[in-house]
C-alpha cells in the first residue's frame, strides 16, 4: 500500500468536489473539478486506489503543484 | 620488413584505452546503475559503425627503461558513427576516470568532437556525466594556477556550444550527475534528455548548495521533475536505452544539417492514408465551452500514425509541441492543451513557443499549429512573470519564421494571444473548426463591464444579461465571420488530415535548404 499525492497541475480555485475520502476510484477518475480561465479542468485519480483525505474546499485557490488529495494505491 | 612492432603497441594502447578507469571503477558504474562510455556509444549507434577520434590519448607512465608501464585514457571518447545508417558524432564522458573531471579530460578533444560536427555538417550526440570537462577544485592544485573561465583560446568549446545549434541538431543526453560546464552543454542543445532514476542536473551539486543553507540530495535539487517542469530538460526516461532511442527518434525527423531539408520517409516506411478521415474528430469538441477535452488523440489522429514525438511534455504545458509526419513529410505541431489554464499562454508557454518555432525555422520543418487560445494568462503571477514581453517575443518568433505555416482553429482564438496563430507578414493556410469562435475579447465576464448601463437600468438585470447573452451569441456565429470573408474557410473537423496532408505536399517544394537568417539559441 502506498500513499499516493494528487497534486493540482495548475493554479485555480476548487469548483466542485466528487470524491470523499473511503471512496474507491479507478485510474482516471474525476476526484474534484478545479475553474481557471472560465474552463472546468477535472482532477484525476493518477492511480487506482482509495481516498484517503481531501486536503481543499470548494471555493478555495490552489497553486501549482499543491496536493489536493491522497490516494492509497 | 613489416611495422609489426609498431601495430602491436598501438594495439596494446587501444586495448589500455578500453579499460576506462579501471575494473573497479567500471563495477562501481555499474553497481550504481549506469553503463560505462563505450557501452553507451555502443548502445546508441548502429552495430559496429563506431569510430574513435584519439582512443590512446591520456595520460601515459613509463619505467625506469622508457616503457609504458601505465595509462589513464583522457575521460572524453568521441568519434563518428552511424545512425540509423546516417553519419553522426558522438561524444561522451567517461565518468570513472576522475569522475569526469576536466584535469583527465585534454581539452581539444570534446572540441573536436563539436569542431567535427559542425565542419562536416552532422548531427552531434553529447553523452554527459559529471562536470562534462568543467574543472574541479583540485585542479588548481594539479595546474599551480586559477582559470579564468574561458580564459585566452579557451573560449572553443563555448563558441561551438552557441554555433553548432544553427547548423547541426545537437542532442544531449544526460545519464548521471551532471552540473557545471557539464550541465551548460546538455543545457545549450535542441532536444535533451535525462534518466529518471540514475540522473541529476544542476549548476552546483548538494555540497556547494548546502553552504547556502539548502540541504537537498541530488534529485530533490536537479532530478527529472525538477528540470523538466523548469524547461531546462526536455524529456525523462526511464532507461539509458530509452534515451539512446529518444536521440535515434528525434533525429529521424531533421536533416543532418541546415544545408539539408528534413528526410522523407523511406519507401520501406509504413504509410498512412492521407485521405483517412477520423469519425471522433467530430464530436472531439465539447459543445458546452466550459469543459476541456484531450487535444493529444486529436494530434495522434491527423498525423501519421505513430508518428506523433513529443517534445518538452512537463513545461509551458498549455502548448504541445512534437514533430510528426504528414504523408511521410516531417512537422513541427503545436496545439493547444484546454488542461491548463484554458490553453492560455503564460510566460513559460511563450518561452517553448519561442525555442520549438527556432528549431523549426532553423531545420526547414513546415509548422502545424492546432490552436485553442483563449488569450495570455491573466492576473498577478502572470504579471509578475512578464508574460505580455515573453508573449510578443513568442509572436515575434513567429513572425521571423520564413517555413510554411498552417493554422487550424479548434476552438477559442482571442486576444492578442489569438491574433498568434500564424505569421503577421505572409500567407499561410488557415482553417476553422465547426467549433471554432472569436473575438477580441471573450464575452464572459465582458458583457458586464462593457454593458454595465443597460444592466443597471433593468428591472431585472439577471434576465437583462441572459437577452444580451444571447444577442451578442448569435452575432458570433463563426458564419457570419466567414460571410464578410474575415475568416476564410470553416471546415469538417474530420477533413483535418486530408488538408494538414496537401499543406506538407505544398510546403515540400518551398523549403530551402540553406543556413535560415535565424541565429537559434538554446
Amino acid at each position: 500500500m502506498a500513499e499516493v499525492s494528487v497534486t493540482s497541475e495548475i493554479a485555480a480555485s476548487v469548483w466542485k468536489i466528487q470524491a470523499g475520502p473511503g471512496d474507491r476510484v479507478e485510474e482516471g477518475d474525476v476526484l474534484m473539478i478545479l475553474e481557471s480561465m472560465k474552463m472546468e479542468i477535472p482532477v484525476t485519480a493518477p492511480s487506482a486506489g482509495r481516498v484517503t483525505a481531501i486536503l481543499v474546499q470548494e471555493g478555495q485557490a490552489v497553486e501549482e503543484e499543491q496536493a489536493v488529495a491522497t490516494l492509497e494505491a | 620488413m613489416s611495422w609489426q612492432p609498431e601495430l602491436d603497441e598501438l594495439r596494446a594502447r587501444e586495448a589500455m584505452a578500453r579499460e576506462l578507469g579501471g575494473a573497479d571503477k567500471v563495477r562501481r558504474q555499474h553497481d550504481a546503475g549506469r553503463l560505462t562510455v563505450r557501452e553507451r556509444v555502443e548502445g546508441l549507434v548502429d552495430a559496429g559503425s563506431f569510430r574513435e577520434t584519439g582512443a590512446i590519448a591520456g595520460k601515459a607512465q613509463y619505467d625506469e627503461a622508457g616503457r609504458l608501464s601505465g595509462f589513464q585514457p583522457s575521460n572524453c571518447v568521441f568519434g563518428r558513427a552511424e545512425l540509423n545508417g546516417r553519419p553522426v558524432v558522438v561524444v561522451g564522458d567517461d565518468f570513472t576516470v576522475r569522475g569526469g573531471s576536466a584535469d583527465a579530460t585534454i581539452r581539444e578533444k570534446p572540441i573536436m568532437a563539436e569542431r567535427l560536427a559542425h565542419d562536416f555538417r552532422l548531427p552531434l550526440i553529447r553523452m554527459i556525466e559529471g562536470s562534462g570537462g568543467g574543472g574541479s577544485v583540485r585542479t588548481i592544485e594539479t595546474t599551480g594556477r586559477a582559470n579564468l573561465p574561458g580564459g585566452i583560446g579557451g573560449g572553443w568549446l563555448y563558441h561551438y556550444t552557441t554555433e553548432n545549434l544553427s547548423v547541426v541538431p545537437v542532442v544531449g543526453l544526460g545519464l548521471g550527475s551532471v552540473a557545471g560546464l557539464g550541465a551548460a552543454r546538455l543545457a545549450s542543445t535542441h532536444f535533451s534528455v535525462m534518466t529518471k532514476e540514475t540522473a541529476s542536473m544542476f549548476v552546483a551539486g548538494p555540497p556547494v548548495v548546502a553552504r547556502l543553507g539548502q540541504t537537498l540530495e541530488k534529485k530533490a535539487l536537479g532530478g527529472w521533475e525538477i528540470q523538466t517542469r523548469s524547461g531546462a530538460i526536455d524529456h525523462a526516461v526511464d532507461t539509458e536505452a530509452e534515451a539512446f532511442a529518444c536521440a535515434r527518434r528525434f533525429l529521424s525527423y531533421l536533416p543532418s544539417s541546415v544545408h539539408e531539408l528534413p528526410p522523407l520517409a523511406a519507401p520501406g516506411d509504413p504509410k498512412d492514408d492521407p485521405a483517412r478521415r477520423d469519425e471522433k474528430l467530430f464530436t472531439a469538441i465539447p459543445r458546452d465551452r466550459r469543459q476541456v477535452y484531450k487535444i493529444r488523440p486529436i494530434i495522434e489522429s491527423v498525423v501519421d500514425q505513430g508518428s506523433f514525438f513529443e517534445m518538452g511534455k512537463m513545461f509551458g504545458r498549455s502548448i504541445v509541441t512534437g514533430l510528426a509526419r504528414l504523408d511521410g513529410h516531417p512537422v513541427a505541431v503545436m496545439a493547444s492543451d484546454p488542461f491548463f489554464y484554458g490553453g492560455s499562454w503564460t510566460a513559460d508557454t511563450c518561452q517553448k513557443v519561442i525555442r520549438f518555432l527556432d528549431l523549426a525555422e532553423t531545420f526547414h520543418l513546415p509548422v502545424v499549429y492546432l490552436m485553442d487560445c483563449p488569450g495570455f494568462m491573466i492576473g498577478l503571477e502572470a504579471e509578475k512573470a512578464a508574460t505580455i514581453r515573453l508573449g510578443v517575443r513568442a509572436m515575434a518568433a513567429l513572425n521571423q519564421t520564413t517555413v510554411p505555416f498552417c493554422t487550424m482553429i479548434l476552438r477559442n482564438a482571442f486576444g492578442v494571444a489569438g491574433v498568434a496563430h500564424q505569421p503577421a507578414g505572409r500567407l499561410s493556410l488557415r482553417y476553422a473548426w465547426l467549433s471554432a469562435r472569436w473575438g477580441s475579447l471573450p464575452l464572459e465576464g465582458g458583457i458586464e463591464a462593457a454593458y454595465r448601463a443597460e444592466l443597471d437600468e433593468a428591472a431585472d438585470p439577471k434576465a437583462k444579461l441572459a437577452e444580451i447573452e444571447q444577442r451578442l451569441e448569435q452575432l458570433r456565429s463563426p458564419f457570419r465571420t466567414a460571410e464578410a470573408f474575415w475568416v476564410e474557410e470553416i471546415i469538417d473537423p474530420r477533413d483535418t488530415r486530408r488538408l494538414l496532408c496537401e499543406f506538407a505536399h505544398l510546403a515540400r517544394p518551398l523549403l530551402e535548404p540553406r543556413p535560415s537568417g535565424l541565429r537559434m539559441r538554446p
